[in-house]
């Protein structure tokens, strides 16, 4: 993997406070798992990122290699790794996702748009 | 496409206690919802019981006969 890549993504990262490695844009996504993860995070309200790998084997694979997850869609919540909407929805039940987003943008003067549930 | 048979062999090679429960989502055999419980995911994380049935399935994967899993996990008692 080569350090420019890894640094790209790193950089990625941390300007977003939620990003979705995906396939296919926020308006246009194109696989099932990447439009269902963009409305997952449209029913909480918080801002977040799309950024289409789709088409970018190199980044993928570095991806691949940095989270040692081999799918995508990719979740990042305040830098860290959160991997699908297999891992978010049981999270979201629990309760323990909510408590995750209000830390997440504690303080970055985010207010959710609708009521989190 | 890959056979419920195949994939149920392929988990059981890694984790041979495995139950496993196979949906073919849209009967083309490579969209699958996939729930394994095993002893093995004692004392892992939900991410973790994600990478073992990745991992178990990942020749499938690589090779395009599997495009899409959505893994459920439970600990067998």
């Amino acid at each position: 993997m080569s350090d420019a890549l890894k640094t790209i993504i790193e950089k990625e990262v941390a300007d977003n406070t939620i990003l979705v490695y995906g396939k296919g844009t926020k308006d246009a996504p194109r696989c099932g798992f990447t439009a269902e993860t963009i409305q997952f995070f449209n029913s909480f309200g918080y801002p977040f990122e799309v950024v289409d790998v789709l088409e970018d084997m190199n980044k993928r694979t570095a991806l691949a290699e940095m989270t040692d997850w081999p799918t995508l869609p990719k979740v990042f919540i305040n830098g860290k790794f959160y991997g699908d909407t297999d891992i978010l929805q049981p999270m979201a039940e629990n309760g323990e996702l909510k408590t995750v987003l209000e830390e997440a943008f504690a303080g970055k003067g985010v207010t959710p748009t609708i009521q989190l549930r | 496409m890959i056979d419920e048979t195949t994939m149920v062999g392929m988990i059981r090679a890694v984790m041979p206690d495995a139950q496993i429960m196979i949906v073919d989502r849209n009967g083309t055999m490579d969209h699958f919802n996939v729930s394994v419980a095993s002893k093995a995911f004692e004392g892992k994380s939900l991410m973790d019981r994600h990478r073992m049935v990745e991992g178990a399935l990942k020749a499938a994967r690589n090779d395009g006969r599997i495009h899409a899993l959505e893994i459920k996990t439970a600990i067998l008692e």
